[in-house]
C-alpha cells in the first residue's frame, strides 16, 4: 500500500533527543528517530500494523524507517521524522541563498515495505561516504 | 553516616537553550561517576549519564587507518590535524554551539590563521532569524520578564515539551510571576502549528495553519491589525474571523511573547518568516508590550553568535578567505559550500553535521579530510580521519554559555573528564600552536 | 570602442573573484598591465594573468568593451564597482555580477548566479538565460538596495528579488526589472522599484511593500491576503514614463504596511 500527496516535516522529540545523549549508534536512537509519524486516519489507509517499515519518497532521497500513529494530531496528509540521519536523507538540501536548508514542507510518498530493513545511523550515513 | 557522593548545587544544564541553572548533580565520591541529576528533564538527564564511561565514549585521540581508528598520541593526532588544516586551500571550522564561550573564541583566532570559514549551527538552525533581525530589528526581553509578566504567551512553529521541556515550567506557562501570581491560571496560551504538538495540547488556543503558509497568515494579522478589511475569507487554513478573534486577543493583552522555532526558520520563507513575526510584534507596542524570543536549540549557540559577531562584526557563515572577515549566508554558509563542494577540509567542533546536515551535504562533507573534536561516536566522529575526544562542557569542564534571551551563565564543572579527554578551549589551542609551527609564524 | 578579450585558461575547483575586471580598472592599460591586476581564488591572491589569456587594450571608460569568453561559471563580482563601458560574457557567469555598478552595460549570455546586480546604482545588466536569487537586491544588513538602472533577465529570477528597491521621484531614478518569470517574495520591501513579469510568479510577490508597481502577465500562484482589488485597467504607466497594454487586475498594497498605500501591484486579467 501507499500514500502520495503528503507534506513531510521533520523536528525534535523529547525521546530523539533522549536518544540522542544516550549514543548515537544505539538502538535507542533508530527507535527514537528512525520512524514515520502518521496522522491516524491516514495510517488506516496504509492497511498495515504499527511499527511495519515504509520507505519515505521526496525529491531529494528515501529512505526506510518504522510506521508510527501520531500523539500530536490528527494532522492529515502531514508525516513526521524526527530531526536526524533518517529525516536527514529527505529534506531539501536547497537553501534559496540564506543559508538554511528546507528541513520542513517537502513533498513526499510513503509505501509499506514490510521486509524492509531498517538501518542503524552510523551504517546510513556510512552509505554517504564512498570506498 | 559516610558520604558516599559529592553534591554540586546550582548547576546549569548543557543542552537546549533554556539552560536551565538549577539542576543537583550527585557524583559517586570513588568512582567520579554521575549518580544522580536533580530537576533536569529527561534529556538533561540523560546527557549528564551519558558523560560517564562508556562504549560511545572517546578516551583517546584516533587516527584513522585502513578504515579504522587506531588510537595515537595527542601529539600525533595533533600534528595530523594541523597538516590537514595548513594544507587544504578551503578549510571549514564549523559547529561551536555545544561548547563554551572560551573555545568558541579559539575557534575565531584558527579560523582567522587559516584564512578559513567559520561557521556555527545557527547556520542551519536560527540563522534567518538572525538574518531577520539585521533587517528589521528585534523587540526582546529576558525570559524572568515573561515569568514575571507575560499573559499572552505564543508558540509559533515550536513544540517546547519536546525541545525545551522545562520551558513552560520554569518561564513562560505553569509558573508564578511577580504580577503573575496565578501561574497558569493567569496566562493565555496560543499555539499556532501544522500539527496539534503535544505543546498545543496544553494550550488555551490551537490554530493549526496550514504547513509552510505562516508568512501569509501573519501579513493577514498584520494588515488587520493595521484596520484594514481583507478581500479572503479565509488565509493559511484560518478563518478570517479567527484571525480578527486572534488580533483583538493581542491587542488587549498586558504583556505579550512570541517564542518561534524552527516551524519558522526552516520552511521555505525561512527568514521572511521571522521578519514578518518581528514586524507584527513591533506594531503591537501601538497597543500594548509586546516581545519575541527565538527559542534557541543548542545551550551555547547564543553563545557562539555573540563570541564571533564580537570579534569579527558577524554572527555565522563568516569568510576570513581574502584576510579580513566577511559575512553572507548563502555563499558562506555550510550547507551552501558543501552543495557547492567548494570545501576541501573541515574540523567539526562540538556538534554533529553527519546526523544533522541533508545527506547530500554529508556526502561532500565526507569526501575530504575530516577532524571531529567531540566527546562521543556520532555519525560525524566514526567517519572522521582525525578524532580528538572532547571533556563535556558544563559537566568537566566550566565555562560561560549564552541562554535563548541572551543572558550568561556559568556553566559548572562537576567531574572530571576521562581518559586523555582534554576541553574544547585546550584541544583549540594546542591545534592553533601547532598551525602557527607549521605556518611558520 | 577599445575591445579586450579575456579567455579563462584554467579549470576552477574553487570560485575566483575577480573584482578587478571592470572598465574601471582596465582604463589606460595594456595586455599586460591588465594580466597584473589582482584575483582571489580559495585564500590566495593571483593575477588576472594566472587564469585568463588577455588581448587588446583599452582607452576610457566609457570606450572600453570587455568579452570574456570560456566557462566562467564560477567566478564572482565580475563588473564590481563599474562607472561606464561594457562588458560581454559568453557563458554562466558566477555571483554577484556588476554588484554596485553605477553605469554602463553588462550582458551574460548564459545563466548568472546569485545576487546579480546587488545594490545596482545605475546601468544596464542583461541576462539572456535565468538568474539566481537576490536579483537587484541589497546586501545583508542594508535597508536600501537598487536605486537606480535596469535589469533584464529572459529567464527566471530567483527568491527576493528587487529586495528592499528604492527610487526617487525628485532625482528621476527609477530602478527597474524586467524578468520572465519569478520565484518567491518579488519585490519583498519595495520601495518603488518598478518590476515587470511576462510569465508566472511564486508566492508572496510585493511582501511589505511600500510603494512601487509590479506588473504580472502570467499567473500568481498566490497573492498576498494583505493586497487588496482596486479595480480594474486596460493599461500600466509605469513611473519610467513607460505604458504597458493589456488587461490587468489592480490591487493596492501591502496593507501591512500602511491602511492606504500608494503601493500597486497589477495581474494580468
Amino acid at each position: 500500500m501507499s500514500l502520495n500527496n503528503l507534506i513531510l516535516l521533520t523536528g525534535r522529540t523529547i525521546s530523539q533527543g533522549v536518544a540522542l545523549e544516550g549514543g548515537k549508534a544505539s538502538r535507542e536512537n533508530v527507535r527514537a528517530a528512525g520512524i514515520c509519524t502518521f496522522d491516524a486516519d491516514d495510517f488506516k489507509k496504509l492497511d498495515c500494523l504499527v511499527g511495519t517499515p515504509v520507505k519515505v519518497i521526496t525529491d531529494y532521497g528515501e529512505v526506510v524507517v518504522y510506521s508510527t500513529i501520531t500523539e500530536e494530531g490528527p494532522h492529515p496528509g502531514i508525516i513526521f521524522i524526527p530531526m536526524g540521519p533518517w529525516a536527514n536523507q529527505l529534506v531539501n538540501p536547497s537553501s534559496q541563498a540564506c543559508g538554511t536548508p528546507q528541513y520542513k514542507g517537502m513533498k513526499s510518498k510513503v509505501e509499506v515495505v514490510k521486509n524492509g530493513k531498517v538501518l542503524g545511523a552510523i551504517e546510513l550515513i556510512g552509505r554517504l561516504k564512498e570506498a | 553516616m559516610v558520604e558516599k557522593v559529592r553534591t554540586v548545587k546550582d548547576v546549569c544544564c548543557p543542552f537546549c537553550g533554556t539552560l536551565c541553572d538549577d539542576l543537583e548533580i550527585d557524583v559517586d565520591l570513588k568512582t567520579d561517576v554521575v549518580v544522580e541529576v536533580r530537576n533536569g528533564c529527561q534529556i538533561g538527564t540523560k546527557k549528564y549519564f551519558s558523560s560517564n564511561p562508556s562504549d560511545h565514549r572517546y578516551t583517546k585521540p584516533l587516527i584513522k587507518e585502513n578504515g579504522e581508528h587506531k588510537e595515537v598520541s595527542w601529539e600525533e593526532a595533533l600534528d595530523k590535524a594541523a597538516d590537514i588544516l595548513v594544507n587544504a586551500q578551503r578549510p571549514l571550522l564549523y559547529g561551536f554551539s555545544s561548547t563554551e564561550c572560551e573555545a568558541q573564541s579559539k575557534g575565531v583566532v584558527l579560523a582567522e590563521m587559516l584564512n578559513a570559514i567559520l561557521d556555527n549551527t545557527a547556520s542551519v538552525c536560527h540563522g534567518p532569524s538572525l538574518l531577520a533581525i539585521q533587517d528589521v530589528g528585534a523587540s526582546l526581553a529576558t525570559l524572568g520578564e515573561i515569568k514575571n509578566r507575560a499573559d499572552t504567551i505564543i508558540f509559533w512553529g515550536s513544540n517546547p515539551v519536546h525541545a525545551h521541556p522545562r520551558h513552560l515550567s520554569r518561564y513562560s506557562d505553569f509558573i508564578r510571576g511577580y504580577f503573575r501570581t496565578d501561574g497558569r491560571n493567569d496566562r493565555y496560551i496560543i499555539v499556532v502549528d501544522p500539527r496539534n504538538t503535544h505543546t498545543a495540547q496544553v494550550a488555551d488556543k490551537f490554530i493549526q495553519i496550514n504547513p509552510s503558509e505562516d508568512y501569509e497568515l501573519i501579513q493577514a494579522i498584520r494588515a488587520v491589525l493595521r484596520g484594514s478589511e481583507l478581500d479572503v475569507k479565509e488565509v493559511s487554513g484560518v478563518s478570517i474571523d479567527d484571525i480578527k478573534e486572534l488580533v483583538e486577543k493581542l491587542k488587549s493583552s498586558n504583556f505579550g511573547v512570541i517564542f518561534f522555532g524552527m516551524g519558522l526558520t526552516q520552511t521555505s520563507a525561512h527568514h521572511r518568516n521571522i521578519d514578518t513575526a518581528i514586524r507584527l510584534v513591533t506594531e503591537l507596542n501601538d497597543y500594548t508590550k509586546f516581545i519575541l524570543i527565538p527559542m534557541r536549540g543548542h545551550y551555547n549557540v547564543t553563545g557562539a553568535n555573540q563570541v564571533f559577531a564580537w570579534n569579527t562584526g558577524y554572527a555565522y557563515s563568516i569568510d576570513f578567505s581574502r584576510g579580513y572577515p566577511r559575512y553572507n549566508p548563502g555563499e558562506f554558509s555550510s550547507v551552501d559550500l558543501l552543495m557547492r563542494d567548494e570545501v576541501d577540509a573541515a574540523l567539526i567542533v562540538a556538534s554533529d553535521p553527519g546526523s544533522n546536515f541533508p545527506a547530500a551535504a554529508v556526502k561532500n562533507l565526507f569526501k575530504h579530510p575530516l577532524i571531529a573534536i567531540e566527546p562521543h561516536k556520532t555519525p560525524t566522529s566514526a567517519f572522521a580521519d582525525v578524532v580528538l575526544p572532547a571533556a563535556i562542557a558544563g559537566i568537566e569542564c566550566e565555562g560561560t554559555a549564552y541562554r535563548m534571551d541572551t543572558v550568561p551563565l556559568r556553566l559548572r564543572k562537576v567531574k572530571d573528564a576521562p581518559g586523555e579527554c582534554l576541553s574544547d578551549k585546550e584541544i583549540l589551542e594546542r591545534l592553533i600552536e601547532k598551525v602557527k609551527e607549521k605556518l611558520g609564524e | 570602442m577599445a575591445e579586450i578579450k579575456l579567455k579563462i585558461k584554467k579549470k576552477l575547483t574553487f570560485p575566483l573573484e575577480a573584482d578587478s575586471i571592470t572598465p574601471d580598472n582596465f582604463v589606460g592599460k595594456t595586455a599586460a598591465d591588465i594580466k597584473k591586476l589582482p584575483l582571489f581564488y580559495a585564500t590566495k591572491q593571483v593575477t588576472i594573468g594566472d587564469f585568463f589569456d588577455v588581448t587588446g587594450k583599452s582607452t576610457d571608460v566609457a570606450n572600453t568593451k570587455i568579452i570574456i569568453d570560456g566557462d566562467v561559471s564560477n567566478v564572482k563580482r565580475i563588473g564590481e564597482n563599474m562607472t561606464g563601458g561594457e562588458i560581454v560574457i559568453n557563458s554562466d557567469v558566477g555571483m554577484h555580477i556588476g554588484n554596485h555598478m553605477s553605469g554602463g552595460k553588462i550582458t551574460v549570455n548564459g545563466n548568472a548566479d546569485d545576487w546579480a546586480g546587488a545594490m545596482l546604482q545605475g546601468g544596464e545588466l542583461e541576462i539572456t538565460g535565468d538568474a539566481g536569487h537576490y536579483v537587484g537586491s541589497a546586501y545583508r544588513g542594508y535597508w536600501q538596495g537598487m536605486k537606480n538602472g535596469t535589469i533584464k533577465v529572459k529567464g527566471k529570477v530567483g527568491v527576493e528579488s528587487m529586495l528592499w528597491a528604492k527610487s526617487s521621484k525628485p532625482s528621476n531614478m527609477w530602478p527597474t526589472l524586467y524578468c520572465g518569470s519569478a520565484d518567491a517574495f518579488l519585490g519583498i520591501h519595495n520601495h518603488g522599484g518598478t518590476i515587470v513579469v511576462e510569465g508566472d510568479v511564486d508566492r508572496c510577490a510585493g511582501a511589505d511593500q511600500a510603494w512601487g508597481s509590479i506588473v504580472i502577465k502570467g499567473k500568481a500562484s498566490r497573492l498576498l491576503p494583505s493586497y487588496k482589488k482596486v479595480g480594474e485597467v486596460n493599461e500600466v504607466q509605469l513611473p519610467n514614463g513607460e505604458v504597458i497594454k493589456g488587461k490587468f487586475i489592480e490591487y493596492s498594497g501591502d496593507h501591512t504596511i500602511t491602511k492606504e498605500t500608494k503601493g500597486r501591484l497589477y495581474l494580468a486579467a
